[in-house]
């Protein structure tokens, strides 16, 4: 217990420093919101004068600590871009990108499951070797590529599946299911195969404990006895690599947004970068930290009570 | 069967390595060498795998990509490896605020958004293959950071460790005789399929325009460059994706197939 | 699908409960025909691959806003298709003798989007608001130093020399006339005087418009901008019939099929610009060797398609006063070569800082470089982002060569000001007195034959003086799907959503 606080505290102030050490980074690159904003359009003068007007001139510190504390109370700036809001910007991308990172674990992980199971189960036969094979080669593309590939193949010749846009569940769940679709499966080749390789490889090794020798002197069927210890094994040790498997979704919902026009985080975080629009980013990047954070460590607090107690139910 | 899986992955591998060896002494032509009365040219005698948007030679640029793959993958993963185990080993083994604070700084690295991380990285270093090489190390330092941190908290309690502590054998000692030994063949099987990853991880920084910078030649932007001609000569995207695929596949059944053997061996030991 | 039979099912339904019991009433007919127009002739989808910076005109340079904006504000005056000023907002509008006032008489019948009317205090804030510290183009407008209201439809604007784009100034999207006592929410709540307004704005996702009653001359009602930034999608979309219109690049064209596909020049130049600061680009000789290095068409046409008419100086040919300078130096690599070899600069190598977020131009800049290559001039390519090349490029002018390219005005004096040597802008560090004077001479000389010979003059002094590789006036290629009509877009930049119609 005492650890766990002590964590949630030394996470917080992580979120601080990351939010600090972004500001810092995007005082130090080159071109600013106003630049890009002004273009060719406008001389320098202009560009110099317009920072003062909006107090970008301010030192980066003194700057920073009015984002931070303004921040404190909730309010984390408007977007230079749009002139809105950045949390309602947020809020309202939130519930696409969501939606379609959910979806990608609901499709992938399931299937990681069954196939990750079965060819552990018939380790080195024929399923196994061609059920990797495969897995392996959806793995070895690039997701734009597949993405673009889906989109000029499929979006466009199914009428089913929209090329771009993404239809609220509100409107229709079944034009939003739709409209996510290929996307999320596209995300889900790219975590697939490494959720099957985990899988795998946790059933091998329970299959291979002196428990279940036990288990077959003392006559368990062979199958309760699989599902007692190695599928419970199995079914929590996607868990551990849950926090890489996300930030890995992260980069490939930028580009999967990107290509089917979901309006959602990641691009709104891309352009956001590409315009340095500072306060969008600061609160994306401060967002996606947390959130991040939040969920290795509820999957971590997870895994360690799962552990325990299995491994109390196996004394 | 298991042999045929590693037999099948030293064959594909092969094939991006000779291109890219061979692309040290000889290419067919230049790869900068353009001939605009031949763009986008098919298949022919003159150009095996066809021309480009600028009639380059694509079989040229394709040789010199995979010897970029796969120097920036290995280049950029060792990287990663030495940085990342190096901090998982301290974490692993220190005091427990430094460890806290270095456990932290791996969980921040994870979380934050690397994109973001990679533009700086492209705005700071400028073009060029050295950005893209730092930034997918970043990709990888926490990876490999959380792996080795895991793995040594695993061996902590081991016999072995304890009786070498109790004997009073120094710790750099014992990470080196007694630590490393052990976790070393998880982390190279780990660092063959992270190969794969970070040629990948270029790949998506390409299409978003961060990764390798025209005229160089990797992968990942010849596959840009040919998906923006994709209605009109969509046949362009396949060289480059095709030899990206074996590429990455190659490196990823190695994984597997090192994975497996070294379970087997996990369990002799045993 | 089961809902869309459905939908179908219950508009029968109704259709038919309709045509029976109002057999013969005219109210019923009406209804039913209305119900058929906006089904069969609403819903125009527009794709658009930037999104606006922002829905105020008086905050951004970016064109992408324009777009927009430009349908659901108005200015005093507009252009037409052919560079001609005619009056938009103002009835009418007078010019005095020394040409440094000008008068205009607003309309009456002028209404904003939230009901209240338009009169000359709101045209008094809008200059107020572009002029002051926020606006970019503050200094473009600093000239006019008073602004009267006359009475509520008569407005005066003095100006402290003649200006030659006086009256143009006033035509520009950016010149918008906004409601009194607008402010900053604009940008994101839009209140014009336009034919559209703003029904909601999803940042990146799409923006919806709808016609405004009074305008209503049989305008397309409900238009859709959807943001879609994979062009793949845009052409892959507007195949399949989700999308009306596109913008477009040369390779798809043949493959459009039946869509019409209109070609509109861009009133605008693409160039490699050099910097004269380098000691070697500052000799005219290796500048002439340069531009005669490189055989423009074929870059046009490796590039663009051949979308792009080629251009000898800063001036793209859609402009009035222009001139043909494009044979000043003909491509001749053996020529090319001696003058190098001249100018002392073989083997030389030059940076070129190209901007990624613009693969045309890195593209073109790829293939310059193998032709300098070709005459001795090393060339060291370096891709930076956008953000990037505005502050070393534009801003710090550290730089050889880099490719880009300048939108385009009504008045050529607007773009080539940039020359004269005092400008801070003048990134090309371009320092030559014969065009001071002539800049200086041309921005208030009002007599127009005047003025275009002296355009004249600049376009050939800059032709052969070539600081920079002046490359092309692209041209926009438009795809519109073979159920609309009445597209054309204007010299600066933007179309007008109510010329557009759904045919019959």
């Amino acid at each position: 217990m005492k650890e766990i606080i002590r964590r949630i505290a030394s996470s917080i102030v992580l979120i601080i420093v990351v939010s600090f050490v972004t500001f810092f980074m995007l005082m130090l690159i080159p071109g600013d919101a106003v630049e890009i904003s002004l273009g060719t359009e406008a001389t320098p003068e202009r560009v110099t004068e317009l920072r003062a007007a909006l107090g970008m001139d301010a030192p980066w510190y003194t700057q920073y600590m009015s984002w931070f504390t303004h921040a404190l109370a909730g309010d984390f700036g408007v977007s230079f871009t749009y002139g809105e809001n950045v949390t309602t910007l947020l809020l309202s991308r939130l519930p696409v990108t969501l939606s379609l990172m959910l979806m990608a674990i609901v499709i992938a992980v399931p299937l990681a499951l069954t196939i990750g199971v079965i060819a552990a189960l018939k380790q080195n036969k024929t399923f196994d070797i061609i059920a990797r094979t495969l897995m392996q080669m959806g793995d070895a593309m690039p997701q734009f590529w597949i993405a673009l590939i889906f989109l000029v193949y499929i979006a466009a010749q199914i009428e089913i599946f929209p090329i771009s846009g993404f239809t609220p569940f509100s409107e229709s769940v079944y034009g939003g299911v739709m409209s996510l679709f290929l996307p999320a499966v596209v995300l889900a080749f790219g975590m697939i195969a490494t959720l099957i390789r985990i899988v795998r490889s946790s059933m091998l090794h329970s299959l291979k404990q002196d428990y279940m020798l036990m288990t077959r002197v003392s006559g368990v069927h062979p199958v309760r006895a699989i599902i007692k210890y190695p599928l419970r094994d199995a079914l929590i040790a996607p868990l551990t690599v849950i926090g890489i498997q996300i930030s890995g979704l992260i980069s490939g919902v930028i580009v999967v947004e990107s290509i089917f026009s979901l309006p959602g985080v990641g691009r709104l975080l891309f352009s956001a970068v590409l315009k340095r629009d500072l306060f969008l980013i600061l609160g994306l990047v401060s967002f996606i930290v947390t959130s991040v954070i939040i969920i290795t460590l509820i999957t971590d607090i997870l895994y360690i009570l799962l552990n325990k107690k299995m491994r109390r139910n196996e004394s | 069967m298991r042999k045929y899986l590693l037999i099948l992955s030293i064959v594909l591998l092969l094939i991006p390595s000779t291109l890219g060896l061979v692309s040290l002494f000889y290419t067919p032509y230049p790869i900068t060498q353009m001939d605009l009365g031949n763009r986008f040219s098919g298949m022919s005698t003159e150009h095996l795998l066809g021309t480009d948007q600028f009639g380059r030679d694509i079989l040229s640029r394709l040789m010199v990509a995979s010897r970029y793959a796969l120097l920036l993958g290995t280049v950029s993963v060792t990287l990663g490896l030495f940085i990342g185990s190096l901090i998982g080993i301290i974490s692993a083994l220190s005091k427990k605020w430094i460890s806290m604070i270095f456990l932290r700084f791996i969980d921040g690295m994870l979380a934050f958004p690397g994109i973001v991380l990679a533009m700086m990285f492209v705005v700071v270093f400028g073009d060029g293959i050295y950005s893209t090489l730092v930034a997918i190390a970043i990709f990888m330092i926490p990876i490999f950071a959380r792996l080795t941190y895991s793995l040594i908290k695993e061996q902590q309690h081991a016999l072995y460790i304890v009786a070498a502590k109790s004997i009073g054998l120094s710790t750099t000692r014992i990470v080196w005789r007694h630590y490393l030994p052990v976790i070393l063949p998880r982390l190279v099987t780990q660092f063959s399929a992270s190969i794969g990853s970070a040629i990948l991880i270029e790949s998506a920084l390409s299409y978003l325009g961060l990764g390798v910078v025209p005229p160089n030649a990797s992968f990942g932007l010849m596959l840009k460059e040919a998906q923006s001609f994709m209605l009109s000569y969509p046949y362009l995207i396949l060289p480059s994706g095709i030899l990206l695929v074996i590429t990455v596949l190659g490196l990823n059944l190695m994984g597997d197939t090192l994975n497996d053997r070294l379970m087997k061996l996990g369990d002799t030991n045993d | 699908m089961k809902t869309k039979i459905g939908v179908l099912f219950i508009t029968l339904m109704f259709a038919l409960v309709l045509s029976a019991c109002g057999n013969g009433s005219d109210e019923a007919k009406e209804l039913l025909n209305e119900n058929k127009n906006t089904e069969a002739k609403d819903g125009l989808k527009i794709a658009i691959s930037v999104d606006p910076d922002g829905l105020d005109p008086h905050r951004t340079t970016a064109s992408s806003t324009f777009v927009i904006t430009n349908n659901i504000y108005d200015t005093l005056v507009k252009v037409t298709k052919d560079g001609e000023i005619e009056p938009s907002l103002a009835a009418s509008y007078e010019q005095s003798e020394d040409g440094k006032t000008l008068t205009f008489n607003l309309r009456e019948d002028v209404q904003f989007h939230d009901g209240t009317a338009l009169t000359a205090k709101d045209v008094a804030y809008s200059f107020e608001r572009i002029k002051d510290e926020l606006g970019p183009r503050k200094d473009n407008y600093a000239y006019i130093t008073e602004v009267n209201v006359i009475d509520d439809y008569t407005i005066e604007f003095k100006a402290e020399s003649p200006s030659a784009s006086f009256i143009s100034d006033f035509a520009y999207p950016w010149a918008a006339i906004v409601k009194d006592g607008a402010d900053e929410t604009l940008k994101k709540d839009p209140v014009g005087t336009g034919p559209y307004k703003l029904v909601n704005w999803t940042p990146q996702d799409k923006i919806v418009l709808e016609g405004v009653d009074h305008y209503n001359e049989g305008q397309i009602q409900n238009v859709e901008f959807k943001m879609m930034p994979d062009s793949t999608a845009q052409v892959t979309s507007f195949k399949k019939g989700d999308i009306h219109l596109i913008e477009t690049t040369g390779d798809v064209v043949d493959t459009l099929g039946d869509a019409t596909i209109i070609e509109i020049d861009n009133n605008s130049v693409q160039l490699m610009a050099m910097n004269l600061e380098n000691d070697y680009l500052s000799n005219k000789k290796l500048r002439q060797a340069i531009n005669m290095a490189v055989d423009k068409e074929e870059l046009i046409n490796a590039v663009w398609w051949g979308y792009g008419k080629q251009i000898g100086s800063h001036y793209p040919p859609v402009l009035k006063g222009y001139v043909d300078t494009t044979g000043t130096y003909p491509y001749d690599v053996k020529k090319a070569k001696a003058l190098v070899e001249e100018s002392g600069a073989k083997g030389i190598t030059l940076n070129m800082k190209l901007p990624s977020d613009y693969p045309n131009y890195v593209a073109a800049g790829q293939i310059i470089a193998e032709k300098l290559e070709a005459i001795g001039i090393h060339v060291k390519i370096e891709t930076i982002e956008w953000g990037t090349w505005l502050t070393d490029v534009y801003g710090n002018r550290d730089y050889d060569l880099t490719v880009v390219g300048h939108t385009g005005r009504i008045e050529g004096y607007d773009l080539l000001e940039k020359y004269n040597s005092t400008r801070s802008d003048n990134y090309f560090n371009y320092k030559n007195t014969e065009i001071d004077d002539l800049l200086s001479s041309i921005k208030v000389e009002l007599d127009e034959e005047r003025r275009m010979d002296m355009y004249e003059q600049v376009q050939t002094i800059l032709a052969e003086e070539v600081p920079a590789l002046y490359i092309q006036e692209p041209t926009r290629i438009y795809g519109i799907s073979d159920d609309l009509e009445g597209f054309s877009a204007y010299p600066i930049d933007v179309f007008e959503l109510k010329d557009l119609k759904f045919k019959e």
